[in-house]
């Protein structure tokens, strides 16, 4: 039910992370005419000190649990496990993007700020209990990543996928916001638990509406998430934006539109579960063929994971379309697993690309492991990882969903999507092979020396992946418990 | 009474000249070699006068071999009047070519290599022999048979030997194969594979089982005991040094088969078929063994095709029930047929290698000895009335004419053919004038000696030993009674095949020719063997070998299998093009995209969602 | 400490630390790899020692949770099978190191890391207790083979390790969802425990069920064997990879699919598998005779053998379906057998490697005149590899035989054939590599066994003899095993077979 609009200073609390990315954010814009040190690593440094205070502040946050400002927002710990995993995204973005920054000569502070913009807003997704906010948040958070898309002013491939993000990104929100206003229609709310109570209702005259409805915001929902028949912008605008952006797209943004994903559809759509979930299967399907199948053919590393993130969405659907408890927590872990690994293949792919990402194909790889050991091996527990080899985190990722699916018998979809894992370890080999079985070639020699942030950068994904891999309970347990949602 | 002695004083011989025979002086491996399987025999000896009149079976157990579920194997030696005839001629005759191989060998490389293989011989066929149940028998079987793989290609070097060698294993794998099936029909019907339990349960089993292991048995047989079909390897085996062709392709393995049959005879009794089966084998090989015989001109060669006429004759005795007769033509063969073999190995040598009889003549004169000796395993095989040949020989043709005349005219025939080719290759040996190029020597005391002594034993063998009384314990008195008649006309034929023989190379040396000449067609028939090796070649070894490379290995397995395994990824890649092609990098398509699949959706939620 | 966990541990370790080991000084890595894993293996020996040969159930067990939900627990123990092949691999591991000693020459401390850490892989397949666990370790002792063939391998070492991945990567994820789809069931990963509720009857499949999860079983463990038509991955990568890493595919790996099959395919879906157990059957013979004809005709010695490995795991896949207390002991025994004999002669081929840089049967010849005592090594596991008596393959193929025998005589007959045809194609390989003139380019390579050489190959032959003469030393804890898995299957076939009686042509129809 609906909390009192009255303000109570506690959802201070409760919004404190979004408080201080927007705060922080705004101060640096403020700060840079003020003090002119563009080539030092100082914004980075800030941003990252904001976003580990901010996953402070939202698991404080979490220690006063409900609901804020009236039920627009809401505390819980399914919110606050996306909150920590968009933050650890952010952060995982920001170590990267200092050898990218100095070596495109681009250490400007808007950088930093409209990343710690877009995290707020992804924040805001992640704990909005209405309708409204949830678009509010969905904006703040797209609005910001098309610019980053477009970061490098003269790169004309950047710019290209921004203006593409851009265009279909607001053509897509559209069908939101369509959704939105035929609910708010129907059942003169915008709060998911009294939609959840309209809907549940036996008004069987609304029933097709409602759908309609659930429909334009599935597709809203699945172009964020790149999900079939709605992942074709993906490949274009992962391949051509600066590769850390690349992998915050493929991260953070797809994160917080699955936790809105799973608030909207499992709260308030909930009760016309098998309407909704079919389509959820089909998508799923399509998307793990498409991703898996067209990765085979791309020589490209950017495009190739590009279409590999939408496989991923493709597993990832699997879980949705069980419309279980089980599955929202195997989302949840898949995601966090996802995360790591991926985030992490993007930064060895952004450092090996090197200058204006001269190398970006597949061959470039070859004799890595000669050269830097090191990133080889980070990179392998990544690939390793996204394979779904065990004792990595895209292995229990994986199991988890099927074993969610198989719960749900859904027997057909866990066959085909794990026959889908058989085909993607193909391209997922053939970069191991190029680093291993190769000799030495152009990138791997001309590959810059390590930076003690970049080392971290991969470090941190790597233990995160082995982590998820080895001791999957703890997160798997938080994500359980998390996964009742507020019905 | 320490039975496990009797192998292992040879196998001792081998471990010490095959890990150090290389740093050892001759002497030092002959005494190894030598003193190993005189050693044996004497135990042999020892153990046979300890064991008495043998009455019955003595068995010594030592440790289980093989445990699983209902199967046990163990690890047992016995030894009844069967065995012990075998175990003395084993190792009387092997000492003998051991000590004359001495001298045969002294010139040869590789030296304590021979003597270690040969002790390793004398190891699996006294293990053979002394076995108490199938399996161990089997394990000294197919012992034998290594060893004369390896003594057959001996001169590795040489492409012709280590061919032989290669087709003596592989045919007698064919045998095993044989021999493995009928030992696991025998462990499926009774349970144990020990000769004592399967010969007791045997005569209440299913006739039909046993005639199928009987033959099963006797496929092995004909393996072993080189008999048709499987007879082919037995000739080239004479690639092999001479002492090899006497001890194990002439006097002792090659008659394993034949003991093997003997020592089932419980089985037998019980599967007239099976009997018919051996005995109609036997005389076969017999007889186109011998004919064979008749038109080679390799000395060696001759003996070989006489050896398997000869084995073929002892199965005949088995198959007709006298299996004494069988042992005892075994053991008879034994002296006369390594005597033979020796002392074409004495011409040889002394012809430093020439095998070729025309190569030869007149030799009487240059190497008296040999002469003498060979004169008399001449007559020994040929059944000169007396001889140690002539007995056994008979009481097998006997038993023939008992069970079936045709057979005994057969045998009888195939007798006088035997007497010819013998001396055939006798005359053109020694008599004439000499052919040669060589210049001939006497070999030496050592060769020498083991000859005369096999020379007497040719002789006097079969009246000394008598076989048939002594194994009247084991097998099943053979009610055939002595009658003279066939026995008179049986020596007749050998008679008369020593004067043809003798007319022929002797008297009219130009008829051999015309004769050949005049029947050309039959003599190369005869001559090249009736071609029988060129057509197992073209009709079994090259279709296997050409099939296998073009059709299951490039045809099925890199051309189906693996087209299939490859072509899947092939397909998988197509799927990903085809799934590539709305990726135009055009915006407004992809907008167009994006719309489309959102009336999709619309259209089906609208739908679904009403169905609630 | 548990002697177990010990011997799964140490090599874990010995990875861990030999990634740590400086890439700069190679030879510590190898003294490293050696002195770990001949600790591994002492301790597995010492394990021998304190096992209970008069029990066929799980021994040493230790079973801890690792993941509580869905309960996933780290529960291994050692039976008379795994016992063994657990012995099998630590055995092999030092030898491995030392016939790569010289052989490896590029990136060794990643060499020696990997083969450390498949050693680990593979002894946890063996002793995982719990089925999450054991697809645990199944996948991760497929990594470490990849990078062997991969990185050390020869000309087309890509194609191969690429093609071996995806080959197991296809069959198990099906196994996955297999595995999956039973935990959803019984609620367990255990093995134990569900075997339990089977018996119980508180988990009861339906025949569909059952048969289709026996299916994802059966191929993903029929790929590893490799059965025929599923075996077009082995010649390759056995080819392409290097010496150690062909041992371990051949010796070890191999007996993952068999083991498998035994201790898991069988027990759980007893029906399934006697419906099954026919076809098996003749897919098993078809693959000894083809596996044999076409190794027969293999220019290339690596090759060969690897076609003689499809010929010789059809006996034991035969042997195993023949549902007999001979066949199932045979089978395993055939499994350690291969282990020895074709590792043996892996090894072999390695040194003759090593010296001449060929594996082309037409580059060598008169090898026994130049090398006598590689040669003698070479015909002595060659006898051994052709199933000749007091060398230890005789006893398995015997077992195996026999026990099919009394299942379906038939097969027998033709099974039986593979035995002649092993003489053949291993005899001709032997005459036409070491018999013959002696060729210069021979001689001048050539050399006979060094001592590090004499280290490797005398305790192997001393493996084939003492097996094959004392069989009684290692089949003792197998019986008690295999027994209880017969128990298991359900299967009835008599020790005894009256000739006439009706004595099943198929197993299917047993009880």
């Amino acid at each position: 039910m609906p909390g009192s609009p009255m303000f109570h200073p506690v959802d201070l609390i409760r919004f404190l992370p979004e408080i201080i990315l927007t705060a922080m954010g705004t101060l640096i814009m403020v700060l840079d005419p003020l003090i002119h040190r563009r080539e030092s690593k100082f914004y980075g440094t800030l941003s990252l000190a904001t976003l580990v205070a901010a996953i402070g502040a939202a698991i404080y946050a979490y220690s006063h649990p409900g609901q804020a400002f009236g039920g627009m927002l809401i505390v819980d710990g399914f919110a606050t496990f996306f909150r920590v995993l968009v933050l650890g995204v952010g952060i995982l973005t920001v170590l990267p993007s200092f050898s990218f920054l100095k070596r495109q000569q681009a250490e400007t502070s808007e950088f930093h700020a409209l990343l710690l913009f877009s995290i707020a807003g992804q924040c805001i997704m992640a704990a909005a209990n209405d309708l409204i906010i949830i678009f509010i948040g969905l904006e703040i958070s797209s609005i910001a990543s098309y610019i980053l898309a477009g970061y490098l002013r003269d790169d004309k491939r950047a710019n290209e996928a921004a203006l593409k993000y851009f265009l279909l990104g607001s053509f897509a929100t559209g069908f939101f916001l369509y959704g939105v206003a035929l609910i708010y229609g129907i059942t003169g709310s915008i709060n998911l638990s009294v939609v959840r109570a309209a809907i549940a209702g036996p008004s069987v005259a609304l029933s097709v509406m409602v759908g309609v409805a659930a429909a334009l915001m599935f597709v809203g929902l699945a172009f964020k998430v790149s999900a079939s028949p709605f992942q074709i912008w993906a490949p274009d605008v992962y391949q051509g934006a600066p590769t850390p952006i690349s992998a915050f797209l493929s991260a953070g943004p797809k994160a917080a539109a699955f936790a809105i994903f799973l608030r909207i559809f499992m709260t308030a759509f909930e009760p016309i579960g098998q309407a909704w979930a079919p389509l959820v299967w089909a998508s799923a399907l399509l998307s793990m063929t498409i991703g898996n199948f067209a990765a085979l053919r791309q020589t490209n590393v950017k495009r190739m994971l590009a279409y590999s993130s939408i496989a991923h969405a493709g597993y990832v659907m699997v879980a949705l379309a069980t419309a279980s408890d089980a599955g929202i927590a195997a989302v949840m872990f898949y995601l966090a697993a996802y995360a790591c690994m991926n985030v992490g293949a993007f930064a060895v792919v952004s450092h090996l690309s090197g200058k204006d990402e001269r190398y970006q194909s597949v061959e470039d790889f070859a004799g890595l492991a000669q050269k830097q050991p090191f990133v080889a091996g980070m990179l392998t527990i990544f690939l390793l990882s996204l394979i779904g080899v065990p004792l990595t985190g895209g292995f229990f990722g994986k199991f988890y969903i099927f074993k969610a699916a198989l719960e749900s018998n859904l027997v057909w979809l866990t066959v085909l999507g794990l026959l889908n894992s058989a085909v993607a370890a193909y391209y997922y080999l053939r970069v191991l092979v190029m680093m291993y079985f190769r000799e030495t070639g152009e990138a791997a020699s001309n590959a810059e020396p390590l930076t003690p942030a970049f080392s971290a950068a991969l470090i941190l994904p790597a233990l995160g992946t082995l982590f998820l891999g080895i001791f999957p309970g703890w997160v798997l347990g938080f994500a359980g418990r998390a996964a009742s949602l507020v019905k | 009474m320490q039975l496990w002695l009797i192998p292992a004083l040879p196998l001792a011989g081998f471990l010490i000249n095959g890990l150090f025979g290389r740093r050892f002086s001759k002497g030092l491996v002959n005494t190894f070699a030598i003193g190993s399987v005189v050693l044996a025999f004497v135990w042999v000896l020892k153990t046979l006068f300890g064991l008495g009149g043998l009455p019955g079976t003595y068995t010594e157990h030592y440790f289980t071999w093989i445990q699983s579920g209902a199967l046990t194997v163990n690890c047992d030696f016995s030894v009844d009047r069967l065995t012990a005839v075998m175990l003395l001629v084993v190792t009387g005759i092997g000492s003998l070519i051991h000590i004359y191989a001495i001298g045969y060998m002294a010139h040869e490389g590789g030296y304590y290599r021979f003597f270690a293989f040969l002790n390793l011989f004398m190891f699996f066929m006294l293990t053979l022999v002394l076995a108490a149940n199938y399996l161990v028998l089997f394990v000294g079987w197919e012992g034998v048979g290594l060893c004369s793989y390896l003594l057959i290609g001996f001169y590795f070097d040489k492409k012709f030997a280590t061919d032989a060698g290669n087709k003596a294993f592989i045919v007698n794998r064919i045998g095993d194969f044989g021999f493995s099936l009928a030992m696991f029909l025998i462990f499926r019907q009774f349970g144990t594979l020990d000769f004592a339990h399967v010969f007791a349960q045997a005569p209440v089993a299913p006739v039909a089982l046993l005639t199928l292991v009987g033959i099963l048995l006797m496929v092995g047989a004909c393996g072993k005991s080189a008999q048709i079909p499987l007879y082919v390897w037995l000739p080239d085996a004479m690639a092999g040094p001479t002492p090899v062709s006497a001890l194990i392709h002439a006097a002792t393995m090659v008659t394993a088969g034949v003991y093997m049959t003997a020592r089932s005879w419980v089985i037998y009794t019980h599967a007239p078929i099976a009997m018919d089966v051996i005995a109609y084998i036997g005389i076969a090989t017999a007889f186109v063994a011998a004919t064979i015989g008749l038109a080679q001109n390799d000395i060696k060669k001759v003996f070989a095709y006489s050896t398997v006429s000869q084995l073929g004759y002892m199965f005949v005795g088995v198959g007709c029930g006298a299996f004494s007769a069988g042992i005892y033509h075994l053991m008879t063969h034994a002296f006369f047929k390594a005597l033979l073999f020796l002392g074409a190995g004495a011409v040889i040598h002394s012809l430093s290698g020439e095998q070729d009889m025309r190569q030869m003549g007149g030799l009487r004169s240059k190497i008296p000895w040999t002469f003498g000796v060979m004169l008399c395993a001449s007559l020994a095989i040929a059944g000169f009335p007396l001889t140690s040949g002539y007995f056994s020989k008979d009481a097998i043709l006997l038993a023939a004419n008992h069970r079936a005349p045709w057979i005994y005219w057969v045998g009888v025939f195939t007798a006088g053919m035997t007497a010819f080719y013998v001396f055939r290759a006798f005359f053109m040996t020694f008599t004439g004038k000499y052919r040669g190029k060589e210049h001939p020597h006497e070999s030496p005391p050592v060769m020498l000696v083991p000859l005369v002594i096999l020379a007497a034993l040719s002789i006097v063998g079969g009246a000394l030993f008598k076989v048939p009384d002594f194994l009247r314990t084991v097998f099943p008195a053979a009610e055939v009674p002595e009658e003279f008649g066939p026995m008179a006309v049986a020596s007749a034929a050998g008679l008369l095949g020593i004067g043809l023989a003798w007319l022929l190379y002797v008297y009219r040396p130009g008829i051999p020719d015309s004769i050949a000449s005049g029947a050309k067609g039959l003599y190369t028939l005869v001559y090249n063997k009736y071609f029988v090796d060129e057509i197992y070649d073209a009709a079994v070894v090259k279709p296997l070998v050409g099939g296998s490379r073009l059709v299951l290995w490039k045809g099925i397995d890199a051309g189906l299998i693996d087209g299939i395994v490859n072509g899947i990824g092939a397909r998988a890649k197509n799927i990903g093009d085809v799934l590539r092609l709305p990726q135009s990098g055009n915006t407004r398509s992809y907008a167009t995209w994006v719309a489309l699949g959102g009336v999709l959706v619309i259209f089906l939620m609208a739908a679904l969602g009403g169905l609630r | 400490m548990n002697l177990l966990l010990l011997v799964l541990l140490l090599p874990a370790a010995g990875f861990l630390i030999a990634l740590a080991v400086p890439r700069s000084s190679p030879a510590s890595s190898r003294y490293w790899a050696l002195g770990i894993s001949l600790v591994t293996f002492v301790a597995s020996v010492a394990l021998l020692g304190w096992f209970d040969r008069s029990l066929g159930g799980d021994q040493f067990t230790v079973d801890w949770q690792w993941i509580a939900s869905p309960e996933i627990r780290f529960h291994i123990a050692a039976d008379g099978v795994s016992l063994w092949l657990v012995l099998l691999s630590t055995f092999l591991t030092p030898i491995c190191v030392l016939i790569s000693w010289n052989h490896i020459q590029s990136r060794v401390k990643e060499f020696f890391a990997f083969l450390l850490l498949l050693e680990f892989g593979l002894v946890g397949v063996f002793l995982a207790q719990d089925l999450f666990l054991f697809y645990v370790f199944w996948e991760v002792s497929l990594v470490p083979m990849y990078f062997l063939i991969g990185i050390w391998g020869h000309e087309r070492r890509i194609y191969a390790a690429v093609k071996f991945f995806l080959y197991t990567m296809a069959g198990s994820v099906l196994m996955l969802a297999a595995i999956i789809y039973i935990y959803t069931r019984a609620g367990t990963f255990g093995y134990a425990a569900i075997l339990d509720q089977l018996s119980s009857g508180r988990l009861v499949f339906t025949p569909f069920e059952q048969m289709l999860l026996f299916l994802a079983f059966f191929v993903a463990f029929a790929i590893k064997v490799p059965l025929f038509p599923l075996h077009t991955w082995l010649p390759d990568a056995h080819v392409e990879a290097p010496v150690a890493g062909s041992v371990m595919l051949a010796s070890v790996m191999l007996k993952m699919g068999t083991f498998g099959i035994l201790h898991y395919a069988l027990p759980l879906f007893p029906a399934a598998a006697r419906r099954c157990a026919p076809w098996i059957a003749v897919l098993a013979i078809v693959g000894v005779i083809y596996g044999a004809l076409v190794a027969m005709v293999q220019p290339n010695m690596k090759k060969l053998v690897a076609y003689s490995s499809v010929s010789h795991l059809g006996f034991v896949v035969l042997g195993i379906f023949s549902f007999t207390q001979l066949g199932l002991d045979g089978a395993v025994y055939q499994m350690l057998n291969h282990g020895i004999s074709t590792g043996a002669l892996f090894v072999l081929v390695g040194l003759m490697y090593e010296r001449r840089h060929s594996l082309a049967i037409e580059d060598y010849g008169g090898v026994a005149t130049a090398a006598p005592w590689l040669s003698t090594a070479f015909l002595i596991t060659t006898l051994a590899s052709i199933g000749l008596p007091l060398l230890n393959n005789f006893v398995g193929e015997f077992l195996v035989l026999q026990g099919a025998a009394l299942a379906n005589f038939r097969w027998v007959v033709w099974a039986a054939l593979g035995v002649i045809l092993s003489a053949c194609y291993m005899l001709w390989l032997y005459q036409r590599v070491f018999y013959g003139e002696l060729k210069e380019e021979v001689r001048s390579h050539m050399t006979d066994l060094k001592l590090r050489e004499w280290a490797v190959v005398i305790p192997l032959i001393a493996m084939m003899v003492w097996m094959g003469v004392y069989s009684k030393s290692f089949l003792a804890p197998v019986g008690k095993t295999t027994a209880r898995v017969l128990a298991q299957t359900q299967v009835h076939i008599p020790e005894r077979v009256e000739f006439g009686s009706p004595a099943r042509t198929e197993v299917s129809r047993a009880r």
